[in-house]
Order: C-alpha cells, then structure tokens, then sequence
C-alpha cells in the first residue's frame, strides 16, 4: 500500500510515516505542492494525506488537479484550521475525509484503512479477520458465520482496532476517538472500559480468539 | 451623580445673577447722574429767573414805595420765589441750595423737594436778595422709577436668556448629540469606526477630531490583540501536533513498563487539555469575527435531544438520569453556535455533578433551563469569564462558559446562573 504525504512540516510527516510503515504501508513524503503534484501525477497512491495549508499555495489546488486528472487515489486532508467550510469545501472537491491538527496516529490510520477499504473493495466490501466477518457497507459482524448485533460504537471500536492492528491503543486515544472534542472535558474515562469489555465479551461468547488484548492495565491492543 | 443638569442651564443661574448684580448696581448710577443733570438744569434755569426778575424790575424805573409794593405783590402771588431788601450794599456770590419742604395745600405728609438759589441783585443801587426755589423730583421718587424701568428689563433680560438657552441648546448642541448618539451605538467588538457629522464649532470638531483617533487606536489594538489571539492558537497547532505524534510513537516502543505508560497517558490528557483550549481561544476569536454570523430556523427540541443522545452514555457512566421538559419551540439562530453552547452546558451539568445526582433541562417558549445537583453556590460573576474559575485538576479548559456567553451575546439572549434548592441553575432566555 502507497501513501503520499504532503506535509511541509517533516517532524510531522516523520512521525506519520514511522508509524503507517509498521503496518506495512510504504510513505513517501512531498514537503511542498510543486513536489506533490509530480509524484501524483507520476505514480499511483492508495493513500494521500494531504495538508491543506502548504508554503506554496493552498493544498485545495491539489485536490483540484487529482480530480483534473481523473485520479482514485483516496485523500485525506490534514488541516490546522478547524473552519467548517474548509472542511465542506475540501469533502465537496473529492477528498474522502478530514482531520483536523493535532491528531492521534491511530486515528489517521483508522481513517486511512476505511478508506482503502472502501476505495479498493467498492461494493463487496468484507474484512475477513480469522472466523471473524466484517460488513462495511451493511456494518455487521459474523463469527464463523454466526451474526453477531454490535452496538454503533462497540462496532466503531472494533474498526478502530482493525485499522491499528498489532498497535498500543491507549484509552485517553479511544476516548478521543469515541467523544471526539469533548474527550478532555470528561472526568474520566472509564466508559471505554464498559465499551471494550461488551465488545470483547460478545467476540468471545461468539468463539472468536482472544485477540484483543489489555495492556499495561489501561492500554488495548489488537494482536493478530 | 447627584441631580443632573443641562450645561446651558448651569451657565443661565450665574448669569442671571450677574446681570441682577450689575442692574442693582446701576440703580445708584443712574439715579446720580439724573439728578445732577435735574440739579444742573435747575440751576440753570433759576439763574435765568433770578436774571429776569433783576432785569424787569431795573427796567420799570419805579420810585421806592412803588418798588416795595410791587415787591410785596411779587412776593405774594410768585410762590416759589422771595425778594428781600437788605440794608446796605452788599455783594455775595450766590449761593444754591436743596431744600425739603411739607406740601402747605395739603394736610397729609407730603415732602417736596426743592432747589434754591439765592442771589443778591441791585435795583436801583439798593441790594436785595432773591430766593428762588423750583421743585425738583424726590430721591425716592426717582429711585423707585429707575429701579421699575430696571426691573422690567432685568425681566426682560431673563425671559430673552430662557428663550436663547432653549433656542441655543437646541441648535449649539445638535452636533454634539449627533456625536454622542454615534457614540453611543459603537460597539469595539463590530470593528467599524464612527463617521462624525462635521460641524463648524471649533469646540466640536476639536472632540470629534479626538474620539475618531481614539476609536480608530482602540480598533487596532482590539483587532491586533484578536489577531494575536488567533494567530498563537494557530501556530500552536502544529508543535502540538508534533507532541500528541511523537507520544504516539512512544507508546509503541514496546515493552514499556507500566509506569512509563502512564506517564505517557498523563502527557496526552494535559496534551488533550490544550488544544481544547487552544481550539477554544479559536472558537472565541471566531465568534468576534463574525465567521458565525448566518442564522437559520433551529428546531430546540430536536437539537437538545440529539446533544443529549451524543453524551448520554456520560450521564449514565455516573448514574444521573436526564429528565426533560420540551416544548416544541423554533428559533432564529446560528445552529453550529448553538450546538456548541448545549453541548457546554450538558457537559457542565454532567461534570459538575455526582453519582446518582440528576439533571433537569426544561425547554420553554422563552428559555431553556439546565438544572443539576451540586453542593454549593458557584460565583456567578467569576463563572462567565475567561479563565475564570480555573480550580481543580478537572477544571476544563475555562472558557466552555465564557464562550456560552458570547454566543449568547452574539444571539441576543441573556445567560444567567443562581444556585437554589441545591441545583446549579443556568437559564438562558431568548
């Protein structure tokens, strides 16, 4: 899987690529537009994370010229402006998701893996994980066969997880995930404890492995 | 303050004074100057009489007994004057007099006043003296017709300032009003200076002059420091960024003990924390830019349950049961800021609250009221401001009130807090 990382701060697009290559994604870095828009019109990308805001003109244009060129790459733009119109304008011009700075490295690679997902597999879109069946488009989920009724967010979790598999998942992360903005504004954040024990609960009573592990009391991990 | 006064009317009392003053002071003025005038004429006149009375007398070439019978007669039917023979040839100058005498003709007191003269004449080489006296005005009579005449123009005088001072203030001052009206309907945080009427006082266009510099400095400042505002929260988010990446990172250097994860645990909520005041600050800045100034219909009830639906599970992690009271209600308003202004409210309900505590939201035409347990009252002055009421390891990030009220603020609505029966009370009213 190729990624393109147009990001003008390298420190960022660094850390972005050390953790996506663990999973086995191959980064290469475009630090500026002119640079960018080379790479994609040479080569093909499954994955662009795009910084919107880039020394040498707005990342807008280059989401423009992916759609000129009647490119499939998935985009997802990373921005430092939390501005609702950016944000419908960058969807409106063809880009497949939005996150806003600062991010977790989960988080993007969650989002990065649905969209490969969802760009690659289309219609017919079914993770098959051991006995474990995912839906995507019909967000169900069967064992061995065996339907199994996840609730929106236990359901949301486990595709977290399938996004960071074989990753430490701290539960300040899944907070944030799970309660977007407000994560910081809650006491704690022992509901993720009650949402992960449901998932991991009816995973197991369906005769899936214990794949999904508790690590360092608080921290979650997907191991496969 | 005291009772307040119009300008003009404080300047129309000392004035009014210094003119009774200065009308006072010229009773005794003018009445000098008439009389010495009247005693001059008098003068005048009697010495005109004195010298007709010596010259026809000379003229008549009568013999002594004649004389004296013709001064008898004289004497007897010209009142006012008296011709004596004196013995001897004798040579004065004359002499003038002023003199008060009882009207005779008359039985009640009435003094007049008279101005004399007294010469000696010669008629036909024998001295005589003549007296004669003309009735001249009485002090009083013409103090008391100077100070009539001077009181009704000291009226007049008065009535003319009140006419003035109305005509005056009404005209004088218009563009000062005109000033002040602009004034007052500046507002800083609109971003648009004030266009003064011109006026061709000096005075005024002095002020006008003055209040458009200082508007003009106040805006700058006011939009350099929201720039700032803006600015730091902005560049702030790359370095965040970089950190909350990098504990990413760490995490993954496995093994960590456990120690070292929850130090980096620890790191990603103060982390957490930031940019949500950072965002916060943006929020604000945001707001004062007007990048949330479109309305819409927002239908209460629906978006109050649908905040509701999102934190729910938080209300129920700390067993708090939600009741609600809607009414079906439409407002005017920008949904995005009213979405952020439940959902600080909800969250407040929800963190400062217990387990087992509740929570009552009443939706009414007017208002929606958040009510939930606590313990004791809150500052209600302290509580809206920024950064406010920072206490607490959970404190947020001090500003989820500070930007209801703007929002409020923004919308026309009033927010307010009160602490009774045990419950934390905000009510805003639209």
């Amino acid at each position: 899987m190729k990624i393109l990382i147009i990001e003008d701060e390298y420190e960022l697009a660094e850390s972005i690529a050390a953790y996506l290559s663990e999973s086995s994604y191959l980064c290469e870095f475009a630090p500026t537009a002119g640079e960018a828009l080379n790479k994609i019109e040479a080569y093909h990308y499954d994955c662009i994370i795009l910084d919107i805001m880039l020394p040498d003109g707005n990342g807008i244009r280059i989401l423009e010229a992916i759609k000129r060129m009647d490119k499939q790459d998935g985009v997802i733009i990373v921005s430092a402006k939390d501005a609702l119109d950016d944000k419908v304008k960058g969807l409106q011009m063809g880009a497949d998701d939005y996150l806003t700075k600062p991010f977790h490295l989960a988080e993007l690679a969650a989002r990065i893996y649905s969209i490969i997902r969802r760009k690659q597999f289309g219609n017919a879109n079914t993770i098959q994980q051991s006995e474990l069946q995912i839906d995507l488009l019909a967000k169900t989920v069967s064992v061995s066969g065996e339907p199994i009724s996840l609730t929106r967010k236990e359901f949301d979790l486990l595709m977290y997880f399938m996004g960071n598999k074989n990753k430490v998942i701290s539960k300040s992360t899944l907070a944030e995930h799970l309660s977007g903005d407000f994560a910081d504004m809650l006491d704690n954040h022992d509901f993720i404890y009650a949402h992960i024990k449901n998932l991991k609960k009816k995973l197991n009573e369906a005769g899936y492995g214990n794949y999904l592990k508790t690590i360092y009391g608080t921290g979650y991990k997907w191991e496969r | 303050m005291g009772k307040m006064r119009k300008l003009l009317s404080k300047s129309l009392k000392p004035l009014t004074l210094y003119a009774l003053l200065v009308l006072m002071a010229s009773i005794p003025a003018y009445y000098y100057l008439v009389d010495s005038i009247w005693q001059r004429e008098l003068d005048e006149h009697n010495q005109i009489i004195a010298y007709r009375t010596a010259q026809g007398l000379n003229r008549l070439h009568l013999s002594n007994e004649a004389l004296s019978e013709s001064i008898q007669l004289w004497n007897t039917i010209q009142p006012g004057t008296n011709l004596r023979r004196l013995t001897g040839t004798l040579s004065r100058p004359d002499s003038t007099y002023t003199v008060l005498r009882q009207n005779p003709y008359t039985e009640q007191k009435d003094i007049d006043r008279f101005r004399g003269l007294s010469r000696i004449i010669q008629i036909h080489g024998s001295s005589y003296e003549l007296i004669i006296e003309t009735n001249i005005e009485e002090t009083e009579e013409t103090v008391a017709a100077i100070a009539i005449v001077t009181f009704f123009f000291f009226l007049v005088m008065v009535i003319g300032f009140l006419l003035l001072n109305k005509r005056l203030s009404a005209r004088l001052w218009k563009p000062f009003r005109s000033t002040l009206a602009r004034l007052k309907t500046f507002r800083l945080s609109s971003q648009s200076p004030i266009e003064f009427e011109q006026s061709d006082t000096l005075e005024f266009e002095e002020l006008n002059d003055a209040l458009s510099k200082l508007i003009a400095q106040n805006i700058s400042v006011y939009a350099s420091q929201k720039e700032f505002t803006e600015n730091a929260a902005h560049e702030l988010q790359t370095p965040l960024a970089i950190i909350k990446n990098k504990l990413d990172l760490l995490l993954q250097q496995e093994p960590l003990t456990d120690r070292q994860y929850r130090i980096i645990e620890e790191a990603n909520r103060a982390l957490t924390r930031i940019t949500r005041i950072n965002k916060n600050l943006l929020l604000l800045a945001k707001i004062e830019n007007h990048q949330f100034d479109d309305r819409e219909a927002i239908n209460v009830r629906l978006l109050i349950e649908h905040c509701i639906e999102q934190l729910k599970e938080h209300f129920d992690h700390k067993k708090i049961p939600i009741q609600t009271e809607l009414t079906d209600i439409t407002i005017e308003g920008n949904k995005i800021l009213f979405e952020v202004l439940l959902n600080n409210l909800l969250l407040n309900a929800v963190r400062h609250n217990r387990e087992y505590g509740n929570v009552r939201i009443t939706l009414h035409p007017s208002g929606i009221i958040f009510a939930n347990s606590g313990s004791s009252a809150l500052d209600g002055i302290t509580l809206f401001k920024r950064f406010g009421k920072l206490t607490g390891p959970n404190s947020g990030s001090g500003l989820g009130l500070a930007i209801v009220k703007e929002i409020c603020n923004r919308h026309g609505w009033q927010v307010s807090y009160r602490f009774e029966g045990n419950l934390h009370t905000f009510s805003v009213v639209f």
